[in-house]
This record gives structure tokens, sequence and C-alpha cells, in this order.
């Protein structure tokens, strides 16, 4: 890694932080879920900084956590967090924001038509910040609780609407920044 | 100390920065002046490697800041123009011993060397606060005393006293003047070159005067037509 | 603003080494996880609240600091009941118990400082590896407590353009421009991490 990857890295995982202390928003229709930014960043950062660092900024949230630094939305933080049943969520972040980035840097060029970067950053949004996301988030949950997985998944459909709200922001944030500074790396 | 650049030039894409120039520097105290987009910072950049030359050479007391950028960086200290962003740890303290362990030394001796650092500066008071929290004076002096601790021969500052009120400009106007060490200063605030050994002033990609403050100063005024 | 979980003290876990401490996580855990004996994990799960109860923060900021993990536990421990059986669902829920309390033990008795010092120790086969720089990762953790504050007040300076200008502020809306005014910083930072020769080693 650069020096400015490194910088980019720590910038964002920053900024994942500070996500976890803004106001959550809730939706009228769907109150039960509040919406906490902070899990948007998975979508975010695979979106604006790609595959590899997007992962990299996830990996040292992940460290502060584990060093005891609360860190985490609603202040949670600690080596419990990461022991806890819904541990493969937070892991999940890690492969999430990577596979988010891997599909934004293929799908997603500077100069291209609004609409396919739109398009490009909200697929990769929903397969990477949703779909892989959930896989390692249930597939831990299942092991560490002995739920089966069908119920488990079925649970986990409550928090979909709410993720599928943040896939769009994330993307209307993602797009914002690619056409103000853009840092996406392309494909080489 | 001693600068030597040698057919130098700097493009970055198409837009040429710097004009094919020769030139040696060896006095204590120079100056450099020019309009904004003239070239200062990309030859202040220059001597410190974090340029590179796109045709021609740059040393710096015999060493090239291409094939051994690293100790040119350990010989010529630059400080940015937003010295915010160059102090990267969340304390004072904390920030000037980080950058000595980088250059190898142990934790007690590096601590003391940062104290030491601090207290040339006179900002011993500094040290546990939070970089965020300091005010513009103070980070300037603060990114002076980062600097310097690692033993640079050269301080290379880029408009130092930039957005600093009267009080603090004093402060730092004071500690460039008091530096032993070589310094070359980039500067929109003319008094502070005043008395300065040599100014180059900048002009589209050109050095287009080289000698005393006063005439330079003079220069200067004529190309900003005021 | 980020205060570290770890709590002043001189307990016998104060005093072991950052990474003995995990490594007790890791085997614990593993241990809990092969066996299903309700006896085990209930001894085990009332060793570690003893012991993380037995450190010297209060009561209350003990359970607070917990709070969201234990509900979570809790709620799936009462869905297991109907799902699985009562058996089964207090087997999982006192193993996770378990662990979740020694975890937050080691976490209030472990120093930042030490643990970096223990995160530095294991990077070195990756550093050898030339995976990842040891150095590279302090620098980096560093960076982050170094600009939180800043983003924090990149936030607050967007809120008050907005406010100046008539404008609602949406916090959501405001997340492009925050990252972009955050991000835009990381050339100049590189380049003066790079002047100061840090990572020249």
């Amino acid at each position: 890694m650069t020096t400015k990857d490194i910088v980019l890295v720590a910038l964002f995982a920053a900024i994942i932080v500070v996500l976890g202390f803004l106001p959550p928003i809730t939706i009228p229709l769907i109150a039960a879920v509040p919406i906490t930014a902070q899990s948007m960043g998975v979508m975010l950062a695979g979106c604006i900084i790609g595959a590899r660092r997007g992962a990299a900024a996830y990996v040292l949230v992940i460290l502060m956590v584990a060093i005891g630094l609360p860190v985490l939305s609603g202040g949670r933080g600690g080596l419990s967090v990461l022991m806890g049943p819904t541990a493969g969520y937070i892991a999940g972040w890690v492969f999430g924001a990577f596979v988010t980035g891997l599909i934004a840097e293929r799908m997603v060029r500077d100069g291209q038509p609004e609409v396919r970067q739109y398009l490009g950053f909200f697929l990769a949004s929903i397969v990477g910040g949703i779909v892989v996301v959930y896989a390692f988030g249930i597939a831990w949950l299942c092991f560490s609780t002995g739920t089966p997985f069908a119920k488990a998944l079925i649970g986990n459909m409550a928090f979909v609407p709410g993720d599928v709200i943040k896939a769009v922001l994330a993307t209307l944030a993602a797009r914002a920044v690619l056409a103000g500074y853009p840092m996406l790396p392309s494909r080489a | 100390m001693d600068i030597r650049f040698s057919d130098c030039s700097v493009k970055f894409k198409t837009h040429v920065a710097l004009h094919p120039f020769s030139l040696v520097l060896s006095e204590r105290r120079i100056g450099i002046i020019g309009l904004n987009g003239s070239g200062k910072t990309t030859f202040a950049k220059l001597i410190d490697g974090l340029v590179k030359p796109t045709s021609g050479t740059v040393t710096v007391n015999g060493l090239d800041t291409v094939k051994d950028a690293k100790a040119v960086l350990s010989v010529a200290g630059f400080i940015f123009q937003n010295p915010a962003q160059q102090l990267i740890m969340p304390q004072v303290m904390e920030d000037i011993v980080f950058g000595l362990k980088a250059h190898g030394l142990g934790p007690a001796e590096a601590e003391a060397r940062a104290r030491a650092a601090l207290a040339r500066f006179g900002i011993e008071a500094l040290g546990p606060r939070r970089v965020h929290e300091l005010s513009g004076g103070e980070l300037q002096l603060a990114a002076i005393a980062s600097v310097s601790a690692t033993g640079p021969d050269i301080l290379i500052f880029d408009e130092p006293v930039n957005q600093l009120d009267l009080k603090n400009r004093r402060r730092v106007v004071e500690a460039i003047h008091a530096l032993p060490e070589h310094a070359i200063v980039i500067s929109h605030d003319l008094p502070l070159i005043e008395d300065f050994d040599r100014v180059l002033v900048f002009h589209e990609g050109r050095i287009v005067f080289d000698g005393l403050p006063a005439a330079a100063i003079k220069h200067y005024r004529e190309i900003a037509g005021c | 603003m980020l205060t570290s979980l770890y709590v002043e003290g001189d307990t016998f876990l104060h005093r072991q080494r950052p990474g003995a401490k995990l490594a007790l996580i890791l085997v614990v855990g593993l241990a809990l996880y092969v066996t299903e004996s309700l006896t085990v994990q209930a001894v085990a799960a009332v060793i570690a609240a003893a012991i993380y109860f037995s450190l010297p923060i209060p009561f209350r900021e003990a359970i607070y600091r917990l709070k969201p993990v234990l509900f979570t536990i809790a709620v799936l421990g009462l869905i297991n009941i109907w799902l699985l059986s009562p058996h089964e669902a207090l087997v999982s829920t006192l193993r996770l118990l378990a662990v979740v309390f020694l975890a937050a033990a080691v976490t209030a008795t472990t120093r930042i400082a030490d643990f970096m010092e223990t995160i530095t120790w294991a990077l070195q086969p990756a550093e050898k590896l030339g995976i990842v720089r040891a150095a590279d990762v302090g620098l980096a953790l560093g960076l982050v407590l170094r600009f939180l504050p800043d983003i924090f007040a990149h936030y607050e300076g967007l809120k008050h353009a907005h406010a100046a200008r008539g404008i609602a502020f949406r916090p959501l809306r405001a997340l492009g421009p925050l990252i972009i005014l955050t991000l835009k910083d990381a050339d100049a930072i590189a380049d003066a991490i790079d002047a100061r020769g840090i990572r020249g080693r």
C-alpha cells in the first residue's frame, strides 16, 4: 500500500466511526428498525475507495473495537462485541466492503452516463453490503446460537427494507463523491 | 548547505510547472516570493524530493533527490502550508515521538528528544495538548518542533505565517529567525523575508529575479502591478 | 471524545500479558463450542461473570457496557426456546454469556498500548512475507484518532453552512460533501508523512 492508500484507509475508518455517532433516522413505515448510518459504511467504503482499501478500512475499525475503543454505533466496542452472536455481521463488513468494491470497480467508471453509475453503485451495495454481510452474519448466528438457518434467514428479512434504503442513500453519496472527487481505483 | 539544480524542469501532464533552470543555493536564509501558481511550492517540493524533476537533477548536500530520496528527507525537513495536515498523531508529544521512532530512535531517547524539541521553541505546554484543539500559531510551532526534532540541516517553509494573527505571526517569525538551521521560506508576507540573505522571485514557472530582498520585493511589486 | 474501555486497576487479569489473555478467550471459546454439557456451560458462565463483575468497574457501568450484547443474546435465547428446545437454548445462551463476559473482562483489563504491542508482535510473520508492515498499522490507527475530531468539525461546519443559507440539514444527504471534505486532505497528509520520512524504515 502506498502512503496515500494508508491515509485513505484511515480517513475512511474515521468516517465509519463518525457515522456511528450520527443520529439514526427512522422511516415512518418501518419504524421498528431505526436506520443507523454506520452499516452504510460497508457500501460507501467499497463504492468510494474500492475493494482493497475499503476492506482495509473495516479491518482497522474492527481492530479498534478489539483493542477496546467504543467506536461502533451506540458506543459499543471491546472484544465482547466480537465474541457475541452478531459478530458474524461485523466480520461480514470486511468481506462486504471488498465485494462492493470489486463490483463498483468493474461497473462504474468516470465519464459514464449517470444512470449507469447509479445502477453500478446500487447493485454493488446490494450484493456487497447486504447479501455478503448477511451471509456471514447468519452463518455465525446459526453456529453460535444453534438457531436453524431457515428461521434465521426469515428473521433477517425484517432488516432488508432498511438496508435497501441504505443502499439507495449510499448510491447517492458515492455518485456525489465520484462527481466531486473521484478516487475509485479503475481496473488496471 | 549545498543545493544544486541542474537543467531541472517539472511538468504535470501537459502543464509546465517549472521551465528548465540551473541554480546553486547555499545561503543561510533564502526567501521565495511570487504570485499564486508561479511555481514556488513545486520548487520547494523539488528540494525535498516530494516532487521529482521531469528532466535534470536536484542534489542536496551531494544527495540526489531521486536516487537517495530517503537520505534527502533526513537532511531537509518540510513544514507544510497547512500544518494541521502534517501532525498525524492525536497529541503533539505523541506526534513528535512517533516521527522520531520512525527514524529509528528507541522510546526513551525519542521521548527526551521530543521534550527538547518542544523546549527549544518554548512550547513545552503544548506537549500533552490534542492537535485538533491547537490554534493556528500553536499548530505552526508544533509542526516546526516536530519536523526539526529529527535533526534536518535545512528547513523548508511553505507560507508559515499565512492566516496567523499578529501575535502568533510574531512568535513564528521569531522562531524562524532564531533557527540555527538553514531555512528556505516561501512567503506572501514580505516583511518576513526583508532581512534574508537571498530572495528568488518566481513568475509563470521561471525564476525572474535572484538577489537581495529589497530589489527582489521591488521586482515582485512590478510583476503584481502594485 | 473516544475513551478506551480499559479500567485502571491491579487485578490478576491486569497483570497478565495481552497475548495470554487473548489466547485464553480463544481456548475457552473453542472448548465451550465442542461440548453440549449444560453443567460445563453453566459453570463457565458463572465463573466468567464472577471475573467480570469482580473487576473495579461500578456495577451499573459494567452492565451498561454489555447491554446491547446481552439484549441480543437474551432475545435469541428466547426465540430458541421456541424454535429448538429449552435445553438447547440454555446451552447456547450460557456459552455465549461465558465468552462475552470473559471477552469484556479482557477488554477492561488491557491497555491500548499493550494491545498494540501484541498486534505488532503478531504481525511479524505477515511482515516477513511482505503482506503488511506492522508500523503501518500503528500509523493508520494514530491517523484515525487524530482526524476523528476534524471530521466531526467538518460535519458541524456543513450543518452551519446549511443554516447560514437557510437550507434544511439532512444528515444523510450531507454524506457526500462530508466524505469529499474529509478525503480531499488525503494527498496533503500523505505528502507530509512521506516528507517526514515516517515510512522510511
